[in-house]
Parts: structure tokens; sequence; C-alpha cells
């Protein structure tokens, strides 16, 4: 039976970037915890989770997608920022002609740029 | 230096910030890379405290340069493990609170301002982890052919003269037993959780759920049933692998694996409010 301890002790440091503990590990505190305090530059960590995520799924299925000659990388929303943005525009513009066929004042609209499906991501997976 | 730039003109460095600490050695931070290499990682003091940061190039630093850059697989890797390496240096002389990824101010004197605000909380919430490491626990479902469920638990082999007379039936039958089975594997599963839990509570001064990774995430890895954080006084961390080796034995276990990781630095707990019995 393996102890897999991923991590040495506090005194000592990985010695090289790929240290010993595993990605997945770093990324859920790294981007999910430590101390809250606002920064000059904003960076919204949530787009970034999305990404882990999406990274999560890439690195189980990397091989099978290049066997299959799938080069979902450049067009996965999460991955790519310029398919980010398009795909933020296109949801964008889905959300406003809804708001508009709803009518003012029967629903909120959206606050935050057409998160709205990304939201309920979120908040299912906490 | 941050902070350096002629009023009026665009500062070419910001300060990266990774953590605050009490106290602090700038040596242990000596040769680290950091986010911006042959820039040192250094020791910004304010009222008491110490920030650990590090002048990075404000170009690459800003908004839009980050997020594109952080949407790259390797660089975000590289910009993670940079950030957990310097924390994990830090975290070896002084108690460290870990600031996540990114926390980037226009200048020391920007940083000092905003740390400085915010003092009482950062005291407060270094004296909570001071002393204490956090231990993560995973707890996996053991695949199909590593089970070891007894053999009252699997379903019956199908009766050959049975299945060619009444082939309907046997099928029923056959589909009546997977769904028995699978739920005698949730329900020792959840049992499995609750043993696991249950020991950690003993040891730790407070616990944190965190998400269970993508089941496709680990090849080879049944469900992924416990991702958890406890927070445990640094002078029990060798009763973290002892505890850990008797759950493996214990029956309540038979059918999961569990992984242990850790010491961390307490990334988990550094937030007012996520503390449990000791917070």
């Amino acid at each position: 039976m393996t102890d897999r301890v991923a991590e040495r002790p506090l005194t000592h440091l990985p010695s090289t970037p790929s240290g010993p503990a595993n990605l997945a590990d770093i990324l859920e505190r790294v981007l999910d915890k430590g101390i809250v305090i606002a920064g000059d530059i904003k960076i919204d960590l949530l787009d970034i989770e999305l990404l882990t995520i999406r990274l999560r799924l890439f690195v189980a299925s990397v091989e099978t997608a290049r066997k299959a000659g799938i080069d979902w990388w450049e067009t996965d929303p999460a991955l790519s920022t310029r398919a980010h943005r398009d795909a933020v525009d296109e949801e964008n513009k889905r959300l406003r002609e809804r708001v508009a066929e709803l009518e003012a004042g029967t629903e909120d609209e959206p606050r935050r740029r057409g998160r709205t499906g990304w939201e309920s991501v979120r908040k299912g997976r906490d | 230096m941050a902070g350096a730039a002629p009023p009026g003109a665009p500062a070419t460095t910001a300060t990266y910030v990774y953590a605050v600490c009490r106290g602090g050695d700038e040596s242990a931070l000596a040769g680290l890379r950091g986010q911006a290499p042959g820039s040192p990682v250094r020791l910004l003091r304010f009222g008491g405290l110490a920030a650990v940061v590090q002048d990075v190039p404000a170009a690459e630093f800003g908004e839009d340069a980050l997020r594109e850059r952080l949407t790259d697989r390797t660089e975000l890797e590289r910009c993670a493990r940079a950030h957990h390496a310097v924390i994990a240096a830090a975290a070896g002389v002084a108690p460290v609170l870990p600031f996540p990824l990114a926390t980037i101010y226009r200048g020391d004197a920007r940083a000092e301002a905003a740390l400085g605000a915010d003092r009482a909380r950062l005291t407060a919430a270094l004296r909570r982890i001071a002393g204490r490491a956090e231990w993560g626990v995973k707890v996996y479902a053991r695949q199909a052919d590593r089970r070891t469920a007894p053999a009252a638990d699997k379903p019956e082999r199908p009766d050959r003269a049975r299945v060619a007379a009444r082939p309907g039936h046997a099928y029923l039958d056959r589909l009546r037993g997977l769904r028995h089975e699978r739920e005698s594997r949730q329900e020792a599963g959840l049992q499995a959780v609750e043993e696991v839990d249950r020991s950690f509570a003993r040891l730790a001064v407070a616990a944190r759920r965190l998400r269970p990774h993508d089941t496709g995430l680990t090849p080879g890895r049944g469900a992924h049933l416990l991702n958890a954080a406890y927070l445990v006084d640094e002078a029990r961390g060798d009763e973290v692998a002892d505890a850990v080796r008797r759950l493996r034995r214990s029956p309540e276990c038979r059918d999961v694996e569990i992984e242990l990781t850790g010491p961390w630095v307490p990334y988990s707990f550094v937030e007012a409010g996520v503390t449990g019995a000791g917070g």
C-alpha cells in the first residue's frame, strides 16, 4: 500500500517547478483558497477556475482527443481567450434578445457578462 | 523598485504579493524564481507584519496580459507552481498566510496601503493558522476489479438452464442484481467517508470540504467520494499518517482508496468562518 504524501514537509522546498505536488491539488488551493485582499489588477479567478475544470478533463482525455484528431483546445471557451470572448459575445447577444423578449421588469437582467450558465456550474460544484 | 516611477509615468514594474507572514527571513527566499526570474523575492515590512513580494513586469501582469497567459495550460501550471513554491519556502521559517494567485499592486506603496488597511484581519488569520498545517485527504471508490466485496454481495451467477428456459427473467434478475450491487457500493462509500471524516475530526482543529475532482481526472481511479482538508496542530503531524494507516485497515474502508497529501501551508483555513471546532 502506497503512502502518497504528495508534498514534502514545509521546511523542504519542491526542488523544481514540477515539484512533487499534484497540479490539481495546487490549483484548487492557489485559485480557490488563500486570503483574499483586493489588488490593483483584477483577475477573475472564476474564469481560471473554470479553466482548471476543463484542464482536468483535458489531462484525462488529451490522448483520446489526439487519437481522434480532435483539436478542441482551440475552440473550447475556457481554454482559448479568443474563443472565450467570441462565446461571451455570442451569449451576450442571445441574452439581450431574451431580455427584450421578456419585456422590462419581469426578470433581472444578468449582471455579469453572460455568465448565467457558468454560475449554475459553480453553484453545483460547491 | 516598484513605486519608484516618477509621478505620471506608467510604472514598469508591479508588486506581486505571495503571502503575509509574521517575522520572516529574507534569506529563506534567496534564489527563488517566483513569477519573474531575475527579480528577487523579498519582504515588504508593514505594521509589524511582512509581505512576501516580488517586482514583476507591469506589462506582463496587466489584466489582459495575465488573463491571456493564465489561459495557457503550461503557463498556468508554471505560475501556480511558482506561486506555491514561494509560499512553501516562506512557510519554512515563519507562519505564513497564503494569498491566492495574482494579487498585484501598482507598486509597493499601494501594496502597503491595502495590506495595512486589512492588518487586523491578517493578524487574526495568522493567529488561527500559526503552528498548524493543512492535510488533504481524498477518498476514492475502489474500481470494480480491485474490490473485495464479500461473495454474498455479488450478483448471482446466471443458472444456464434457467437462462435457456426463461431468458427474459434471467435478464431482469441480472438488472436487479446490478442495481443492488450499485446501491450497496454507494452505501459502503458513504460509510467509508463518514469513518474517515470522524477519525480526522478527532485530530483536527478545523475541517473543510473541497470539491471532489472529476472522475475522469485520474485514470484508473474510481469515483472521488471525498476531498477534504483538515487543519492539524504541527505537534500532532505524526498522528496523521497513523490515522490513515488505521483507516486503510478498517472494515468500513475496505472498498475505497485513501490518499493523503501534506503538510500544506493552510491555504484552506485562512478565511474567517471556514474553521470548525478550533476556529
